[in-house]
């Protein structure tokens, strides 16, 4: 492809971004407007808003490949996709959320927790985990995309990095929430265009589904070992068909599943979108474009990862490999990018690749804002005795953005190996912390301060010491081995335990320990409107 | 030779199966709200303020 014509699109793409951050930019006058669009966002801008950064450029190339390993099984997390991560999300969390939001007049998640609870010092630590593995999580968001971005056009990565951070730092940073927001319904376009053109191109090539998963349940072992794809081991009962239960592919697909499908629910910059909402009309009327969105992004992807398997086989195309510690080992990311440059005109390749951009900035947009938010209103703001207005709130949270954009590029542009995993753990780590304070705030009225505080660092704590110590991923990264050397254990992820527990202790401290008179008096503001 | 619907095993097509069913469940449930649920109780929370205030305007 012509690499002017290329740079062109990029910057007509990025010129698009950019004044749609200068119209967020005049549209914010107060803090409500920075951190929430002024609470006035209707069903189709919170749907795709709530989507595009739910469903980054990981989720589409990362898991289409990871389903070119094990299978269809991991339609499971397409599954929970949809009906965790939209009907769940939003008619049991979303509409209590922006009730109690308004009523507590909170912008964040921090926020809530602080204002329910009566605790600045809560509002701050959690303000503190938020930014800080937000950042890291950015990182790795970008980390991918540079990386792909330099194998298709090799463009140095250092200069894939420095432009989608700044584009997406300059439209975050003076626009707020409102420029998140409109890009993310172009992004969400791009995004949907890009991934149906894919799925059907796929699914015509091998003669519709039915055919085209009948072929591949047809592949044995010997004919993904002739193409090099790891498929051959690890999905020992075909690509169609379940892994054995408790197998090592099976281990693998259920940590997956839960710690994305479950975790969905404790995402800050995800709790963010309901607090948007001009009413509850429209938040429950975002359920059906949001579930639509999510089916043609994750359904559509999980499902066309084991038929690039067939297309492979058919089209003797070897499976991509990449070189680690000097060995070359089977690189399941770039599956999909190998079957479109092979088999697809190269005028798609460039929609493709902007889907992917688009994924990968909106994602990282709400993450900065999220973060951003988190530095400077719920730890930085905080901290101040004074009263702060609303304008030296924003200006704060502008400078804590801009500090987050320039410590997310050194990390993207020295990135250290526990960076890539981030992706990985940051869901788990989010719904061990935040979930289970998170959901009893909502629903249970005996929950207190001390509750919380012993439930989110108990899980906190827990989930950073699996990390560490156990977890088959990362534990090989930072103490060379997992204290626990059974597959069926190390493989799990922590939100297995880490979230009973979070919930266990948010109950049992909340039962030992009555609230004040002032905790009283909130909880009775907080569900005066539920 | 396993049976097959689809050509996907019966675990995996409850879950290709379960995707599509979750989504017309989103897309029936906004449907509702939008058709045939009208009005709701409230729009917008109110605070306890708010309500006193009303119900004085209101005698």
């Amino acid at each position: 492809m012509d690499i002017w014509f290329f740079i062109i699109t990029m910057a007509l793409f990025a010129g698009v971004f950019i004044f749609l951050g200068y119209l967020g930019y005049r549209k914010t006058k107060t803090a409500e407007d920075y951190f929430v669009a002024g609470r006035t966002m209707g069903a189709v801008l919170i749907a795709f808003s709530y989507g595009a950064t739910f469903i980054s450029a990981v989720a589409l190339i990362g898991f289409s490949g990871i389903a070119s390993v094990y299978g269809h099984s991991i339609l499971w997390l397409a599954f929970l996709n949809v009906f965790v991560g939209i009907f769940i999300a939003f008619v049991f969390y979303g509409l209590r959320t922006r009730k109690m939001g308004l009523s507590l007049k909170a912008m964040t998640l921090p926020e809530l927790l602080g204002n329910r609870f009566n605790s600045v010092k809560l509002q701050q630590v959690s303000g503190l985990i938020i930014g800080v593995f937000m950042v890291a999580y950015t990182s790795a968001v970008f980390l991918a995309i540079a990386s792909l971005f330099q194998v298709t056009f090799g463009i140095p990565y250092w200069i894939c990095v420095v432009v989608f951070t700044l584009i997406v730092g300059v439209y975050i940073i003076f626009g707020g929430l409102y420029a998140v927001m409109y890009t993310h319904a172009v992004q969400a376009i791009v995004m949907l265009v890009g991934m149906i053109i894919l799925t059907v191109g796929i699914y015509a090539m091998l003669g519709g589904i039915g055919p085209a998963h009948e072929a591949a349940a047809a592949l044995t072992p010997e004919m993904l070992q002739s193409i090099g794809s790891p498929a051959a081991t690890q999905a020992p009962n075909g690509l169609t068909s379940m892994p054995p239960f408790l197998s090592m592919p099976f281990m693998m697909i259920l940590t997956l599943i839960f710690g994305v499908g479950i975790g969905v629910l404790a995402q800050p910059q995800l709790i963010t979108r309901y607090l948007t909402a001009k009413d509850d009309k429209a938040l429950r009327r975002a359920v059906p474009y949001g579930g639509i969105f999510i089916l043609l992004m994750t359904f559509t992807a999980f499902s066309i990862g084991p038929l690039c398997n067939v297309l492979m086989y058919q089209n003797n195309i070897m499976y991509p490999v990449k070189e680690t510690a000097g060995a070359m080992v089977a690189n399941p990311d770039a599956v999909v990018p190998t079957i479109i440059n092979q088999l697809f005109p190269s005028w798609f390749i460039l929609i493709f690749l902007f889907a992917i951009l688009a994924a990968a900035m909106s994602t990282a947009a709400a993450l900065f804002h999220t973060a951003g938010a988190a530095i400077g209103r719920d730890v930085y703001e905080k901290s101040s005795k004074k009263q702060v207005s609303p304008e030296k709130s924003i200006f704060i949270t502008r400078i804590a953005t801009f500090v987050i954009v320039i410590a997310t590029l050194i990390i993207t542009l020295n990135p250290l190996d526990v960076v890539a995993y981030m992706t990985a753990f940051f869901f788990g780590l989010m719904a061990c912390t935040f979930l289970a304070p998170y959901t009893l705030m909502l629903y249970w009225k005996k929950t207190n301060r001390f509750g919380v505080w012993v439930g989110m660092l108990g899980g906190f704590i827990f989930t950073m010491a699996w990390y560490i110590l156990i977890y088959f991923k990362t534990a090989p990264k930072i103490i060379g081995a997992p204290l626990i050397g059974d597959y069926v254990i190390n493989m799990l992820d922590p939100i297995f335990i880490g979230l009973p527990l979070s919930f266990l202790l948010t109950i049992l401290f909340s039962i030992l320990r009555k609230q004040d008179k002032e905790e009283e008096t909130l909880m009775k503001k907080s569900f005066e409107n539920i | 030779m396993m049976n097959l619907i689809l050509g996907m095993d019966m675990g995996v097509f409850i879950a290709w199966i379960g995707t599509l069913l979750a989504t017309v469940l989103c897309i029936v449930y906004g449907l509702y709200y939008q058709f045939i649920k009208k009005s709701e109780k409230k729009q917008q929370p109110e605070s306890s303020k708010e309500k006193k205030k009303k119900q004085e305007e209101e005698l």
